[in-house]
């Protein structure tokens, strides 16, 4: 069973078990809005995927030509051109696409190994996925606790750091923080390394199962080996991590300062409850519902933002793998990559829209 | 969540990041590190077309001829001796050493050897990467073993520079129970074996690769270190940053002059410099106007100042190149220089003013480049050599950019543009491979020649085009190497009277390495870590500490 497949039950499985339970015990509304919802989902997954396509192919130039350079032989340019079915009309072409994007064959690369990109993306995406996710919880925590703090501490030298922080955090370039980072800790000060997921020769000794190295590392018990994936992930978890934290401080900071000026929190504070079990006990709660909307909405910052992080600290996950194939005007991957982004982003955001729906009763269609 | 919950993950996070930045145990002293920003392509030899899957094939296997580390020199290497040449020079006869035998213990008998090497033939021209149908199925037309000794290349036209083909990635022994006879195997599962110093233990093509010694190799390249580990990089500033800091041992290859600058100033790294294969320049169209008047290909060759583009640009990173045939191969001369003594704005002017050039009725020039595919100095070089055909003062000089994949057609079409950049890198270590392409069946744009049904060279456009043909075939079939290369040196100069192109500058290659790495002294330019101009890196000549 290939890593990715293992991935899409890990995640799948829970995933299904969840929406059947909601399904199952929530209430009319709730199923018709999920119903809704998903089938918004589908609708927007094919228009992006068509828009993928048409704008590859708008683009000047041949890709099996640019692929194959100057010393490609009309042979080699025609074989490549049938294999890949190029030479046929472009409905087909494009009926083609739908049905093997459906299907998940993405078909081969057109460049170096000519590898199935299936193969190559379920290489990648564990990558990413075990960079994405720290770096998300990282930039939550900042994010939910800087801007409560910001709010408690309103107006005062701690609020205005923070208000500072999130704007300049944001509008840093993320490979310039990355290779700041880089430079500092590890070039400079050598804590952590400098590239890569593992440790060269410690990364030979690890047996990989789902690619995530460092639930590869646990289940195959190898400490030194875990050690060094958590040494591999802090400088580029940081990175991609505190850029994304900038919103969520800004978003908390002002759904929290909103909520402390409902009734509820009036009358909690006339009964005496301390300020700060007030803003961390009863304000942020409710003002985490638009965060949660906000997270579904940074997950295609987040993948664009992986793509930079990947690039500058040489991780091989889908991002590089993205910057690598659009130099190589390997239009087949790209326009593969770029579909299953798409189809990651609707589908978080249908996560994220049932999960919210959860949290707030009054959400219904 | 309540504060307690916050401070119990703040403090963990913490914890975390001092934990983790305790460094594991260093890795051991026996393990060598290069990095790479190229990439796996395919591992299968009889398919594989790029300068690192070569590199990696020539590492884990071995071939009948090979290149005397750090030079183009050839030396036998599964082969007895230097072969037998037919007197027609379309039989190439060699005879396999005994006792040679494949990472899995496999033996390699000629028959074995020859019927891989038939891969070349048969599934080759099919595989994605089709290196075949350049460099085995237009000049061999059999592989044959009449013995378990002897194998024999029946060539459909004789050429000389054959051996140096030979020597190449695509003809080494590939194992049979790997590489099977009817399919292409571009990434087979590890371990891959050869019969070179080393095989493949494990790899990842976007990672690493884990190669170790190969214990039943027997020649004379032997590893000396316990595994090899190629890392593989998408940035080459990060490599850089790697190096740097220890995290590998070796940088190898893609450098920007600007990466060399900082990585010079390093204590505890050495930079390596070869003088490598990639050259840069100009495809001049000869059928198309103002391109078809020598006059005016002339003025252009006379008004170009290389040393303007190696200072301003390059800062010195790159070198001039006044010969499409860089410095150290056969024959290589400085013919353009000799011609025109560029820059001379003077002679530029005599030769536009014999074509009815003037000030007022200057030359209209366009020069087409792709913006990206070079890196983005491209545009600053293309600036300089407009400034400079404009100094003339009877030169209009009109810069288009055009992105790749629509340029290279276009371009080495020969029918729409009538002048633009391009890049080359040999295929073979041979002087040939440097002027054939550029001259024969249209020459990659250059219009020199029409291409012909069943001809090899094409039909020259007029006599010093022919002159140019027949010196070139010549040339190709020439064994004496003297002779070879002093019909080289003639081709050049009718070449250069030509400009069938402009050459520029060529790049050189770079090592970066650590102060505990070292070449073998016993071979050549142990300063490059015995890597010669063609680019070959022997992973068994580097040793750490």
């Amino acid at each position: 069973m290939s890593p990715i497949a293992i991935l899409a039950l890990i995640i799948g499985i829970p995933s299904l078990l969840l929406l059947i339970y909601v399904f199952v015990r929530g209430s009319t509304g709730l199923r018709r809005y999920i119903l809704t919802r998903i089938g918004l989902t589908l609708p927007m997954i094919f228009i992006l995927a068509t828009m993928v396509f048409l704008i590859l192919r708008i683009l000047p130039g041949d890709p099996v030509t640019s692929a194959l350079g100057p010393k490609g032989t009309p042979e080699q340019i025609a074989h490549i051109r049938t294999t890949l079915g190029l030479d046929k009309p472009l409905v087909v072409q494009y009926g083609t696409f739908l049905w093997n994007m459906v299907t998940l064959h993405f078909g081969n690369s057109l460049v170096g190994g000519h590898r199935p990109i299936l193969d190559e993306m379920s290489e990648r995406f564990p990558a990413t996925l075990e960079l994405i996710l720290p770096a998300s919880i990282l930039a939550l925590l900042i994010g939910v606790y800087g801007g409560a703090l910001a709010a408690a501490q309103r107006k005062r030298v701690v609020d205005f750091s923070l208000r500072i922080y999130s704007v300049v955090i944001y509008s840093l370039p993320v490979f310039w923080l990355g290779l700041m980072l880089q430079l500092l800790f590890g070039l400079r000060l050598k804590w952590f390394p400098i590239s890569g997921r593992i440790d060269a020769v410690i990364g030979t000794g690890l047996k990989t199962v789902t690619n995530i190295y460092s639930i590869d590392a646990l289940l195959s018990g190898n400490g030194p080996a875990l050690l060094s994936v958590l040494q591999h992930l802090v400088l580029p978890t940081i990175t991609l991590g505190l850029i994304l934290s900038g919103v969520f401080v800004r978003m908390t900071r002002v759904n929290v300062i909103e909520t402390l000026h409902c009734d509820y929190i009036a009358a909690a504070r006339a009964r005496g409850i301390r300020e700060r079990v007030l803003i961390y006990g009863h304000a942020l709660k409710n003002a985490m519902i638009p965060v949660i909307t906000l997270i579904g909405l940074q997950v295609a910052i987040l993948l664009a933002g992986a793509v930079l992080t990947e690039t500058v600290f040489s991780w091989p996950g889908m991002g590089s793998y993205l910057v690598e194939r659009i130099s190589a005007r390997d239009y087949t991957a790209v326009q593969s990559v770029i579909t299953v982004f798409a189809m990651l982003v609707a589908l978080i955001s249908l996560a994220v829209d049932v999960i919210y729906s959860l949290v707030d009763p009054r959400v219904r269609y | 969540m309540n504060r307690k919950i916050f401070v119990a993950a703040t403090v963990g996070a913490l914890m975390m990041l001092l934990l983790v930045s305790c460094k594991p145990k260093a890795a051991l002293a026996a393990n060598i590190i290069i990095g790479t920003t190229d990439k796996v392509a395919s591992l299968d030899s009889a398919d594989a077309y790029a300068v690192h899957d070569w590199e990696v094939i020539k590492n884990i296997s071995d071939g009948l001829l090979t290149w005397k580390p750090g030079t183009t020199d050839l030396e036998a290497d599964l082969a007895t001796d230097m072969g037998k040449i037919s007197p027609d020079g379309l039989t190439y006869t060699y005879t396999l050493k005994n006792g040679i035998k494949f990472g899995d213990g496999t033996p390699l008998t000629a028959t074995v050897y020859a019927a891989q090497l038939n891969r070349l033939l048969t599934i080759g021209p099919k595989c994605p990467n089709d290196v075949a149908d350049t460099l085995a199925v237009p000049y061999v037309k059999s592989i044959t073993a009449p013995d378990d000794k002897t194998i024999v290349f029946q060539l459909t036209t004789p050429i000389a520079f054959f051996p140096q083909i030979l020597a190449g990635a695509p003809y080494v022994a590939s194992d049979p129970n790997i590489f099977k006879a009817d399919a292409c195997n571009l990434f087979p599962t590890a371990p891959v074996y050869g019969v070179g110093a080393w095989y493949i233990d494990s790899y990842n093509a976007d990672e690493q690769m884990v190669l170790k010694p190969n214990p039943y190799y027997t020649g004379p390249l032997k590893p000396q270190a316990k595994q090899v580990i190629v890392r593989f990089y998408s940035d080459p500033n990060t490599m850089a940053l790697a190096v740097q800091s220890g995290e590998i041992d070796v940088a190898w290859r893609l450098f920007s002059p600007d990466q060399l600058t900082q990585l010079k100033g390093v204590s505890k790294l050495s930079i390596g410099t070869i003088n490598g294969g990639a050259i840069r320049y100009l495809i001049l169209n000869h059928t198309q106007k103002p391109f078809d008047d020598p006059n005016v290909v002339k003025a252009i060759a006379s008004a170009v100042d290389r040393n303007e583009i190696v200072d301003k640009v390059y800062g010195g990173q790159v070198n001039p190149l006044y010969s499409m045939v860089p410095p150290g191969f056969l024959g290589a001369t400085d013919a353009f220089d000799k011609m025109y003594g560029a820059p001379n704005l003077d002679a530029a002017k005599k030769y536009l003013e014999a074509s009815g050039y003037s000030a007022a009725n200057p030359a209209k020039i366009e020069l087409w480049y792709p913006p990206e595919h070079y890196g983005a100095s491209t545009a600053a070089w293309m600036q300089v050599i407009k400034k400079q055909l404009e100094a003339t003062g009877e030169m209009q000089v009109t810069l288009q950019a055009q992105e790749w994949s629509t340029y290279a057609p276009a371009l080495t079409g020969g029918k729409a543009y009538g002048a633009g950049v391009l890049g080359w890198f040999f295929d073979y270590p041979d002087s040939s491979n440097y002027l054939d392409p550029f001259v024969f069946n249209r020459g990659e744009g250059t219009n020199v020649t029409t291409p012909q049904e069943g001809s090899l060279t094409g039909i020259p456009i007029n006599d010093k085009a022919k002159q140019l043909v027949d010196l070139l075939n010549k040339a190709d079939i020439e064994t004496d190497q003297a002779k070879r290369a002093d019909l080289y040196k003639q081709a050049q100069d009718i070449y250069a009277d030509l400009v069938v192109t402009l050459p520029l500058f060529y790049q050189a290659e770079h090592v970066v390495y650590r102060s505990d790495i070292k070449g073998s002294s016993a071979y050549a330019t142990a300063e490059t870590l015995n890597i010669g101009p063609n680019i070959v890196f022997y992973y068994s000549l580097i040793k750490k500490g």
